[in-house]
Parts: C-alpha cells; sequence; structure tokens
C-alpha cells in the first residue's frame, strides 16, 4: 500500500474515533486530541492548501460543540494546517523523534492561538491551559502519533 | 534563465498558497460572524456530520438511565408520595394566608424532563446539549435543575432549535443568580469563579452585608429576584468567608449542590402562557389551586 493509501484510510479514521470518544462516550482530556493528530498526519503528506482547507473543516466541526468560542477552533486548525504542510518543506525528517517532536509542536501550537483567539471570558490562565493541559496534551498527542508511526511501519514510511 | 524550480511545481505551490490564504480568511470570518449566523452553521453540522455521534451519546444517557435500580426509583416515588400526603393541605393554607395578606398569585411554571449530552471537546467547556427544544416549549432563559440527593441549580438554557436547546451551566463566567439563604434572612448574588484548572470552578456568594454571618453548611437558594429564577431552589452550601470589603460587604465561597459535569437528567423550567391563562380562570370562578396533570408544577417568580 502506498503512503497516500495508509493515510487516506488513517485519517478519516482518527477523525471518527476522536469524535466517537469526546462527543459519543463523553471522554475529555483522557481521550487524546486525535483531530489535531489527523490533521498534522494529512496535512504533511499534502500540500498548504489541502492543509488549511482541511483544518478550517475539523476545526468546525469542534467549533459546533463551542457556544461561547465559535471559530476559535476552525482558525487554529487552519493555522496548524497550513504550517503542518510548510514542515515538509523546512524539514525532512525521517525519524521517529522528528515525528515525536512534529506532533508536539503541532498540538502546541494548536493550544497556543485557540487560547490566543478565544476570548477571555472563555481562557484559563496561559500558565495552566497552555503551558500544563496543553503541554499534557501535546505529550499524550504526540506520544500516539509516534504509536501509530510506528504501527504503520516505522518513520520511513512516512517521510 | 533557468528556473531554480520545475514551474509545475511553482504553478502548485501558488495555487496551494491561495486556497491556504482562502481559508484562512474563512476562519477568520467564522469568528466574526453574528452569533445567530454561527448558531446556524454549529447547529448544521450537529444535526447532519455530528448527529451519529450525539445519537451515541443519547443513548448512552438513556441506557444508564434504563439501568437504574427499580428498588431505588421505587424508594424515591414513595418519598415523594409520603411527602405530598403530607403537605396536601398545605396549598389551600397557602391560597387562604395569601388572600388575607393580599399578595398576588404565583404564576405556575411546568418541568420539562430532558436528558443531557456534554461533547467532550476543546471549547465546550461550561455548555451542555439537551434533547428538549422549542417543540416542548423550551425557551432560552429557562432555568435548567438536576436533582442529585437534593434538588439543585445547574444552568440556564442559552439557545433552542425546534429539538434540541443548549444550556450554559453555572461554572459559565457571566452565570449570575440573586440568592438568599434558605431561610430569606439574608439576600446576595451568586457568581462562578474560575479554579486554577478545569474542574476547579466554585461559586461566590456576593454583595452580604458586613454585618451578617453565615455559617459554614448553611443553603443558599435562588431568590427570585431578576425573574429568571424561581425562588427557591437550592445552589450551594457556604464553605467559609471569602473576604471581607471595608465595612460593607463580604463575600463567602459556595459549595455547589450540583456538580455540573455529572448532569445526566435534568428538569427544565418554563412558564406555561396558557397555563396561567387557565389558571386566572379557574381560580376567578372560585376554584382555586394549580390544575393537575402529566407534568409536575412549580412555583415561579418570588
Amino acid at each position: 500500500m502506498t503512503r497516500k493509501t495508509v493515510l487516506g484510510i488513517l485519517v478519516p479514521i482518527l477523525v471518527i474515533l476522536h469524535f466517537f470518544l469526546h462527543v459519543g462516550l463523553r471522554i475529555e482530556r483522557a481521550a487524546p486530541d486525535l483531530l489535531t493528530l489527523a490533521l498534522l498526519f494529512a496535512a504533511r503528506e499534502n500540500g498548504m492548501g489541502p492543509g488549511g482547507a482541511l483544518g478550517f473543516f475539523f476545526g468546525l466541526l469542534e467549533d459546533a460543540f463551542s457556544v461561547l468560542a465559535f471559530g476559535a477552533s476552525a482558525l487554529a486548525m487552519t493555522l496548524v494546517g497550513i504550517l503542518g504542510a510548510r514542515t515538509r518543506d523546512l524539514f525532512v525528517g525521517d525519524s521517529l523523534r522528528f515525528f515525536f517532536v512534529y506532533f508536539l509542536a503541532g498540538k502546541l501550537l494548536r493550544e497556543v492561538i485557540y487560547w490566543v483567539v478565544a476570548g477571555e471570558t472563555v481562557r484559563e490562565p496561559f500558565l495552566n491551559a497552555v503551558l500544563i493541559d496543553g503541554g499534557i496534551a501535546a505529550f499524550y498527542v504526540a506520544s500516539m502519533g509516534a504509536l501509530l508511526v510506528l504501527l504503520l511501519g516505522g518513520a520511513r514510511a512516512l517521510r | 534563465m533557468a528556473s531554480y524550480t520545475d514551474p509545475p511545481e511553482e504553478g502548485r505551490g501558488r495555487r496551494d498558497l491561495t486556497v491556504a490564504l482562502v481559508f484562512l480568511f474563512l476562519a477568520a470570518v467564522a469568528l466574526y460572524l453574528p452569533s445567530g449566523v454561527q448558531s446556524q452553521i454549529a447547529e448544521g453540522l450537529r444535526g447532519t456530520v455530528l448527529r451519529p455521534f450525539v445519537e451515541t451519546q443519547e443513548a448512552l444517557v438513556q441506557a444508564k438511565l434504563r439501568a437504574e435500580d427499580a428498588l431505588e426509583l421505587q424508594a424515591q416515588l414513595d418519598s415523594l408520595a409520603s411527602i405530598v400526603a403530607s403537605q396536601a393541605s398545605l396549598l389551600e393554607e397557602n391560597r387562604r394566608l395569601r388572600e388575607h395578606l393580599d399578595l398576588e398569585n404565583r404564576a405556575p411554571g411546568v418541568f420539562i424532563h430532558a436528558n443531557v449530552m456534554r461533547p467532550g471537546t476543546t471549547g465546550s467547556g461550561s455548555m451542555f446539549l439537551l434533547d428538549v427544544g422549542s417543540d416542548q416549549g423550551v425557551n432560552p432563559g429557562d432555568p435548567v435543575l438536576m436533582r442529585t440527593g437534593r434538588i439543585g441549580l445547574v444552568g440556564v438554557i442559552r439557545e433552542v432549535s425546534r429539538e434540541g436547546a443548549i444550556g450554559l451551566d453555572w461554572s459559565h463566567p457571566d452565570f449570575r443568580a440573586s440568592a438568599m439563604t434558605a431561610d430569606g434572612e439574608v439576600f446576595g448574588l451568586v457568581e462562578p469563579r474560575r479554579g486554577d484548572f478545569r474542574g476547579g470552578d466554585r461559586l461566590l456568594l456576593n454583595a452580604i452585608p458586613f454585618h451578617e454571618r453565615l455559617d459554614p453548611g448553611t443553603l443558599v437558594t435562588t431568590s427570585g429576584l431578576g425573574g429568571i429564577f424561581p425562588r427557591g431552589i437550592p445552589i450551594g452550601e457556604v464553605m467559609g468567608l471569602h473576604q471581607d470589603y471595608g465595612d460593607y460587604r463580604s463575600e463567602y465561597w459556595l459549595r455547589p449542590v450540583v456538580e455540573t459535569g455529572s448532569a445526566t437528567h435534568v428538569l427544565v423550567v418554563r412558564s406555561d402562557p396558557a397555563l396561567e391563562d387557565l389558571l386566572e380562570f379557574l381560580e376567578g370562578g372560585g376554584e382555586g389551586g394549580p390544575p393537575g396533570g402529566g407534568q409536575g408544577e412549580g412555583g415561579r417568580g418570588g
């Protein structure tokens, strides 16, 4: 199977699993942010255009449950999608460590942008929301991402 | 002169950049859309692509309710029946007293039971979805209650569609409720305070006159002032003094009666104009007292 086919199957599965865990089963932080992970996988494979488009639609799906900061996820995910796609041109990573850092930075960036955009009434203090909660969530996403990369045949398969 | 980039690649890169910028612009527009349009988009997404996930949670909530111990439910029913039986004469006494004191009649409210869905996605904190909407008579601003041992205030309805509603719980920064101690002696205003982390949110009883002292464990309920929340709904219990402000007011921490994260089944209180008219008609004919029916009734206003 080609890399495109693998990601073509993996990304929708991650999106469905994300909403099944977070919305269907009502699991909050105990379940990883598979939506951002799916976006980071897809963005690196495709260009900035598809990355941004996918980020926008993924973000809107999350915003459908956000009365107080509608659009914040869409903007954050669009930017992450665009920047994620750019990494393919800037970094030719082929190690598991690279993918781990890529997922970690991607998720953390999403948290930072969301925190900035969401507005004062919604957000918690930066230290707690981004550095502690966001850091843990980013580590969780990066671990899951690295595990998936390993399961899919190692980093070279997704290079 | 040869280009450093392959022309088709260059063209693709430009197209990609244009598409990316278009979606970035759309995302920025989404952020500043009027709230009505935002609600429509959100509702559309929840009703289509996200519907299977919402239905999954609905099904789980229903299954959890069905799994309730029948013996426990029977015990609760017996307790309620005994309370109703022991207080049967109170309605009549109350009516007579109100007549003697020349008090206005209370407008009745109707309780609508609903299941609560809570998405665990980013930005969905402080909000919950209900499986009842305008078809069932729910309106924005209706208070939402829940029983966990004792009945307590969960929050208020914010948006309503035909078959669903969105509510905000007491942890939302804009939540305010006019409150009083259960004995009706001390009045104040309840507002939330963010905890250091999610789940650490607390309630603060504000604007308490300086000379009034509240003991830990004192029950605080809604006062009915302001016309949003019915009088007498428990909000929380006093935990202790937070701060004194000079010689004129003090603030107390409250332990909420209802932990909003645990809510699965709630009651929406709505005033029913038809019922109010009927009551007025009946009382005009000398047949006082709110009519009975399939739905429960509760006092509204103070």
